[in-house]
């Protein structure tokens, strides 16, 4: 099994990227799976994804392999790892927790820990291959990280307090409670309020048991993740970000001991090598476009020279006239893979 | 897309005009904040130079912020700021680096608002805000606060709400390309801020816009679609989509539409950030007065 990343920053168009190299390899003959964070109305239907907690099976007319689609939906995938994982009697009381409407609900860091609790659940079930589009995270690289870090605080041995009656000390990771750190404790109701800290505590010593369960698999999940003999990442971007991003996550991959295999350069103007004489209204527009398809080759020439020897390839993807909006952008897109 | 190119854009702008401008960015990532730098602008702009401060507001400064004015011993602030428990309370609970966030983002408005006008700190407050969902949800958390917890802090949420609920505090500037996912996105957006925030959009700033989607019905009539090139189909195409997305825009949200053109050529960052100024003439933003 192999397992594709695709991560950068905002509004590069990870998401096409990401489904067209799904798209190429299930025509080649592999069974692929993407698995795609919300995605706009039309790619939604043109990937067939009605059910946030189903993979779905693309049609493709006369491909030898086979293309599947998921979502990565943060509220429903929680939903079923409490359903999955939580006593049946406390399934309820955290599912109406208001500390858990606002955590399924803000985006930020639940997205990664959900991400990697979705692909563990994927691999099971015979992808040759899983492409993943990630979600642009509060850090780079929070896919890998949030877990782990999630991990080690839910690892810690449980401790009774004595005299307190939260049991949330087993998962805030304290091993021991000392005077100081109680006094600490006790500063931090003061700032932050007794009762919020106090609703976060409850809530913490319900979702233990989800969270321990979730630990493990997240643990060896993320291993995979950081084999290169499974995973391999692609870093995407277009012309005018790219040195910038790609250095970014190059570097920052190089910190965690990986290196990217793919930059891919989204939306180039490259459509024509030779410019053609020109003239009136219609040699304005030719001199306008010239003008971005410059730059954005110089970019590219740039980002080569620069980045050509950390990474395996660099891909580039002329935009298309009109926005991927279905299966058909997609082929556009994908038949620009060699 | 574009926004904190077009923020600092419009902070150069105002501070060319001899307005006093802060800039806030809180881009996730730091590293990342600023995608154009504003280097050389004391030479070329020395008034701008002395009226642009731009700043990155990280949540996690200002919760130390706190810490260290509860603590004022710095041996015990930095105590309670490296304790697990500190650090792991703030992680988990929902919504309280945005709620911080808010605060400060409240704070600095007020200042702005209550000093007279001769002695004013700054004219402009520009918030380069987060993308489109994560900006609501940021937005959400003084709500959140208020219906969800007691005492202190619930009433700094209600107070956050109604503050950031009030278009006499906040305009709202979206800024979109021309392209299918961003229209569709900004649109949901304008209509929660309007409906959830009763806070609709002064202008939208409308982004990287091509030649041909700004051309007269009369040149276009002229251009022969004859065997193109594949670089004017590309161009044509493009451009004519475009046209039909401006259109729709401007159909789904009534404010005046600020077509800022793509540029081309720029020797540099900050020649790019005065290109681009100089078509951010937003009606009914400028101070008219002299400074």
């Amino acid at each position: 099994m192999k397992i594709i990343i695709h991560l950068g920053t905002g509004g590069v168009g990870k998401t096409s990227v990401a489904a067209a190299t799904a798209l190429k390899l299930a025509r080649s003959g592999v069974r692929t799976l993407i698995l795609t964070t919300d995605p706009s109305y039309r790619l939604r239907t043109a990937l067939r994804l009605e059910n946030a907690l189903l993979e779905q099976q693309v049609p493709l007319e006369g491909a030898t392999g086979q293309l599947w689609a998921a979502l990565l939906d943060v509220r429903a995938t929680l939903d079923e790892a409490v359903r999955l994982h939580a006593k049946a009697d406390k399934q309820e009381k955290i599912l109406q927790h208001p500390i858990y409407a606002t955590i399924a609900s803000s985006l930020a860091g639940m997205q990664e820990l959900m991400a990697v609790e979705r692909i563990d659940q994927l691999m099971r079930r015979g992808y040759d291959t899983i492409v993943v589009d990630t979600a642009p995270s509060r850090h780079a690289l929070d896919l890998i990280d949030k877990p782990l870090h999630f991990a080690a605080l839910s690892a810690a041995r449980r401790v009774k307090l004595v005299g307190r009656t939260y049991k949330f000390v087993e998962a805030l990771g304290l091993t021991t409670i000392g005077r100081n750190a109680l006094d600490v404790y006790k500063r931090a109701e003061e700032m932050l309020g007794a009762n919020l800290v106090r609703q976060v505590l409850d809530f913490y010593s319900l979702f233990f048991p989800v969270a321990e369960g979730y630990s493990e698999r997240a643990k060896k999940t993320v291993e995979i993740l950081r084999n290169p003999l499974v995973t391999e990442f692609r870093i995407v971007s277009t012309p005018a970000k790219v040195l910038r991003d790609a250095t970014f996550f190059v570097d920052e991959l190089a910190t965690r001991g990986i290196s990217p295999e793919k930059i891919c350069v989204n939306r180039a103007w490259l459509h024509q090598d030779t410019k053609e004489p020109r003239t009136g209204v219609q040699g304005e527009i030719l001199d306008w476009y010239y003008a971005v398809s410059d730059s954005h080759r110089e970019a590219i020439d740039e980002v080569r020279a620069k980045l050509g020897n950390r990474v395996g390839e660099i891909l580039v993807f002329n935009e298309l006239e009109r926005d991927v909006d279905g299966l058909d952008a997609l082929e556009k897109i994908a038949s620009q893979i060699k | 897309m574009g926004k904190t190119t077009l923020s600092l854009a419009l902070g150069l702008r105002y501070g060319k005009q001899g307005r006093k401008v802060v800039l806030v960015t809180s881009h996730p990532l730091p590293e990342l904040a600023l995608s154009v730098s504003l280097a050389g602008l004391s030479s070329r702009f020395p008034a701008a130079a002395k009226n642009l401060f731009v700043v990155h507001l990280d949540p996690r400064e200002l919760i130390a912020e706190l810490v260290h004015k509860h603590f004022p011993m710095p041996i015990v602030a930095r105590a309670v700021l490296n304790s697990a428990i500190f650090g792991n309370l703030v992680d988990v609970a929902p919504g309280l680096k945005e709620f911080f966030f808010l605060g400060r983002m409240q704070q600095l408005a007020e200042r702005k608002r209550e000093a007279a006008a001769e002695s004013a700190d700054y004219d402009y407050l520009i918030w380069d805000a987060p993308a489109s969902g994560h900006f609501l949800s940021t937005l959400r958390a003084g709500r959140s606060f208020e219906t969800y917890l007691t005492g202190p802090l619930a009433a700094a949420g209600a107070d956050l709400n109604r503050f950031f609920s009030n278009r006499d505090n906040i305009t709202i500037l979206p800024v979109t390309p021309l392209e299918d996912m961003a229209v569709t996105e900004t649109l949901e957006m304008t209509k929660e801020l309007s409906e959830v925030f009763q806070l609709p959009a002064k202008a939208v700033l409308v982004n990287s816009v091509s030649p041909v989607c700004t051309a007269s019905g009369e040149d276009l009539a002229q251009l022969s679609t004859a065997n193109p090139s594949p670089a004017f189909r590309f161009a044509l195409d493009r451009g004519l989509m475009e046209r039909e997305m401006a259109a729709a825009l401007r159909n789904m949200i009534p404010a005046p539409h600020v077509l800022v053109p793509r540029i081309t050529r720029w020797e540099n960052d900050l020649d790019l950030l005065a290109q681009l100024a100089g078509s951010l003439d937003i009606p009914g933003l400028e101070l008219h007065s002299t400074p």
